[in-house]
């Protein structure tokens, strides 16, 4: 009978002893074996740089970071562009991500701590450089973790040892409390201090920038006491513990202190590196677009500081997959997730402009203005402009990315207003041609008055069904890789570079400290400084210089800001140091710009409006210091909640 | 199959046999607290928003521990709240809302005032906060149709404290129109509702006098909706002071 065997296997399960073997066990790996070489070194220094908490092209503040699937982009959230996946405004949705924030980050911090404390035992088998070299390395990663848990919650338990917990033993001491936001910036500017001063000045291991040096130490100073300078002199939200300790804000007396520090660690990089010109012309509009769309491509850019590099198909991602314009879709779908909204593209150069600065599309009279061309109304765009959005008529991969809203099919002549000024209304149905999706779209053209037939809505949109394309009416150019076949713009599949730290932040880190320093009753040659600093990066971009350093404001460092590293997961943190988001988005809808052919003049013309979908856009308050997830606190009975969650 | 069954059967036989056996009898939480938070210059319940942007009340459970993590559940709209759902104990009480915090913090975090109540929670208790609200949000005429079917109402908006603290400028005063009386910042309809945002002392210099304000986007659908005016000052986490919220008939 089957069922003795199985009760028989049962009593021998039960009834075997234990035998004590004295054998390391072989699917562990000791300390010995990986703190002896150099490649073990190598292994684990490439764990904690793979889990390094940056916002790169797998994050997204919906889905997390390191995940795959990009489709509520960040730009979509900070008005930089509107997404068909994203409707207002969000915080990050901790809580639900792939790659959890606290615990994530508390393993990374383990693993430094763990790094920093057992490596000096096997110094005799490397050389002092290298182990020097090593140990600022993970104090570089412990101190990027702690930047990247204090820009989100504010302060937070401080963990500079190994911890250890005997099974049954007493929990209590592991239940550290949150630190104040100033502890937690110190240890931030702590760590990367000790990686500034113990790093080489090139990685031994890896000289092409995705791995730290002294520098890439003191750009993420750089930014990081920038941030810590901004929330003491901007944040109004405050959160004590018992003891008195600050957990949320940083008294306003601190800010000079650290803004001065940005400002040290960021004159640190000049002419080590420096912006990237390879392809420049100071006469050349054209050269200057191609050098600017070249700077994300280039792997000897001498402005890239610290990159995460993608290797297929170990490491990949999607970003072509997602962001292509609708006609260049890949074979696996997906398609203009991040487009540009009218109120980013209005900040730039070389657009005709009314007097309150919105895009001028009406003549003097109230009716449109009429274009052979849509690239017409851009002929003079900034460089920048062109290299880091699609214009509708643009060309990318050899084509001209045709965006259009519909066919207008009454009289060619003054034509007024589809609809009046501020509306948020639909178009009206009367005299227009449009398509719902792109099937519907090849399938009913149009027949002109002078002959031939036209589709009614452009090859990349705008389509009102389904959305798949530039909803906008622009779609994103930054970081598009212009040599991909389309066969291969697929979801994990690509190996572009991330550039998480680029001089031109520096640059921009400089500029912005100087200005708050010399605001702050610091010296005029500050301002001369951030001037100059600034019209380095408008000279590169190819937009208007500024004339004088007395007409500069902080509101011009932060705009050009803005617009340097718009689409690089950056203004979201900005917004945030700020604490400008929640006035920015608040009941904020966006503008977009819908291009349309007019049938009867044979010309095209564009109406400025409101989002079509009415999305509106609210930031809350609370959302400057973001929810603990609650296991945390539930681990942890001592760690306090932030504001109103 | 069978050999399947029968080793089925004979791991839910051990399982069965070696599981805990104990039962979560313990009674499920049952005692209610409720009440209202009331402005104590007019008597009139706090309007605040439904949802994590209002007025929530918050329970320390100090039997518990001294040191007890925060439980919270949200206000209504109209100001009053209750939760039958909570389990005998003592509690700390206290309220956070668009008004002059209960619980008072100095720049070190000293606590320089505790207006919090303690309970000892058997069956029901009514609790009564009297607070100071930010701005106090008063119907001066209630929603009228125009000739070209938009809407227009009167506010005076007026300080609702003294406390030299809270006497920020007012950023933001709003008209809101929702086909729900759940009308606030969190839930409108963006076509005909008017946001306006001031800067310096604008919004200020209009505190005290009858504020006319018109729907935007032309005439209205045909059908009922609610009205309700919100309005803020820079303070803690810039929550809306509001209005009743007042529904007005098609005509």
């Amino acid at each position: 009978m089957k069922r003795y065997k199985y009760i028989l296997l049962a009593i021998l399960v039960s009834a075997s002893a234990c035998r004590k073997i004295n054998i390391p066990p072989p699917n562990i790996i000791s300390d010995e074996a990986v703190f002896s070489s150099a490649a073990g070194i190598q292994a684990y220094m490439s764990r904690i740089y793979s889990t390094l908490p940056i916002e790169d092209f797998r994050y997204s503040p919906q889905r997390g970071l390191n995940f795959f699937w990009i489709i509520s982009p960040t730009p979509a959230t900070t008005g930089e562009a509107l997404s068909r996946d994203q409707t207002g405004s969000m915080q990050e949705n901790i809580g639900g991500w792939n790659w959890d924030m606290w615990a994530g980050c508390y393993n990374e911090i383990h693993d430094c701590n763990y790094f920093i404390k057992t490596l000096p035992a096997y110094a005799s088998k490397f050389s002092a450089d290298q182990v020097k070299q090593w140990l600022g390395e993970a104090y570089f990663i412990r101190g990027m973790t702690y930047f990247a848990m204090v820009k989100r919650f504010g302060g937070v338990p401080l963990v500079t040892d190994v911890l250890n917990y005997t099974v049954g033993g007493d929990v209590t001491p592991l239940k550290i409390p949150r630190a104040s936001e100033k502890a937690t910036w110190d240890l931030v500017d702590a760590d990367f201090t000790y990686a500034m001063a113990n790093l080489p000045a090139v990685n031994a291991d890896a000289a092409d920038g995705s791995r730290a040096n002294k520098y890439v130490a003191a750009a993420f100073e750089s930014r990081a006491m920038l941030y810590a300078g901004s929330v003491a002199k901007y944040n109004n939200i405050t959160l004590f513990d018992g003891s008195h300790n600050q957990l949320c804000g940083i008294p306003a007396a601190d800010a000079t202190a650290y803004f001065q520090k940005a400002y040290d660690a960021a004159k640190m990089l000049d002419g080590v590196y420096s912006l990237y010109l390879k392809a420049w012309s100071a006469t050349d509009k054209a050269a200057q677009y191609q050098n600017y769309v070249n700077l994300f491509s280039d792997a000897s850019s001498p402005e890239n500081i610290f990159v995460r590099e993608y290797q297929y198909p170990n490491s990949v991602h999607g970003y072509d997959a997602y962001n292509v314009p609708r006609q260049l879709i890949g074979p696996n779908g997906y398609s203009a997730e991040v487009n540009p909204t009218l109120n980013f593209v209005e900040m730039f150069d070389g657009l005709p402009k009314n007097a309150d600065g919105t895009l001028k599309t009406l003549d003097a009279t109230g009716h449109y203005n009429l274009y052979t061309n849509t690239m017409d109304l851009f002929a003079d765009a900034e460089p920048r402009l062109r290299a880091t959005v699609i214009l509708p008529g643009d060309v990318f991969k050899g084509q001209s990315i045709e965006i259009r809203r519909g066919i207008y099919t009454g009289a060619g002549t003054s034509i007024s207003p589809l609809l009046p000024a501020g509306s948020k209304a639909q178009y009206p149905t009367t005299n227009l041609v449009t398509a719902a999706n792109n099937d519907l779209n090849n399938s009913n053209p149009y027949t002109l008055p002078g002959g031939g037939q036209m589709k009614p809505a452009g090859a990349s949109g705008i389509f009102t069904g389904d959305q798949t394309c530039a909803i906008s009416g622009f779609s994103v150019r930054k970081w598009l890789d212009p040599n991909l076949p389309t066969a291969q713009v697929l979801e994990n599949n690509e190996d572009q570079t991330w550039i998480e730290m680029r001089y031109a932040e520096v640059m921009l880190n400089r500029a912005e400290a100087a200005y708050e320093l010399y605001s702050g009753g610091g010296s005029a040659s500050l301002q001369t400084d951030a001037f100059t600093l600034i019209n380095q990066i408008r000279s590169r971009a190819g937009a208007n210089l500024l004339l004088s350093a007395g007409s500069m404001t902080i509101d011009t460092i932060r705009k050009e800001r803005r617009k340097e590293l718009a689409f690089e997961n950056k203004t979201y943190w900005d917004l945030k140091r700020w604490h400008i988001f929640d006035k920015e988005q608040n009941g904020t809808i966006y503008r977009i710009l819908m291009p349309f052919y007019s049938a009867q003049a044979g010309k095209y013309f564009f109406d400025a409006r409101y989002d079509e979908r009415n999305d509106v856009y609210t930031y809350d308050p609370r959302w400057y210091y973001e929810q603990l997830p609650g296991e945390a606190i539930s681990k942890s009975t001592n760690v306090i909640q932030n504001p109103g969650y | 199959m069978k050999k399947i069954f029968y080793y089925t059967a004979f791991c839910l036989a051990v399982a069965a046999g070696t599981s805990c056996s104990k039962i979560d009898n313990y009674p499920a939480p049952s005692d209610t607290i409720n009440g209202s938070t009331v402005d104590e210059g007019t008597g009139n319940t706090v309007q605040t928003e439904i949802g994590g942007g209002g007025t929530r009340v918050k329970l320390l459970e100090t039997s518990y521990s001294a040191n007890p993590v925060p439980e919270y559940f949200q206000s209504k709209q109209d100001g009053t709240f209750s939760d039958d759902k909570i389990f005998a104990a003592t509690y700390k009480v206290s309220v956070e809302g668009p008004f002059v915090p209960l619980v008072q913090t100095d720049a070190s975090g000293n606590v320089v005032s505790d207006s919090s109540q303690t309970v000892v929670l058997k069956g029901t208790a009514s609790l009564k906060f009297k607070v100071q609200p930010f701005l106090r949000v008063e119907w001066v005429s209630k929603p009228v149709f125009n000739a070209d079917s938009t809407v227009t109402v009167q506010v005076r908006i007026t300080r609702g404290t003294h406390d030299p603290n809270y006497q920020q400028d007012v950023t933001n005063i709003n008209l809101y129109v929702s086909n729900t009386q759940y009308d606030g910042n969190n839930n409108y309809d963006p076509r005909y509702s008017n946001l306006v945002s001031y800067n310096g002392s604008d919004g200020t210099s209009l505190l005290g006098q009858v504020i006319t304000i018109t729907t935007t986007g032309g005439a209205m659908p045909a059908q009922d909706v609610y009205f309700r005016v919100g309005a803020r000052i820079n303070a803690g986490l810039n929550q809306y002071n509001y209005s009743t919220p007042e529904s007005a008939k098609y005509p």
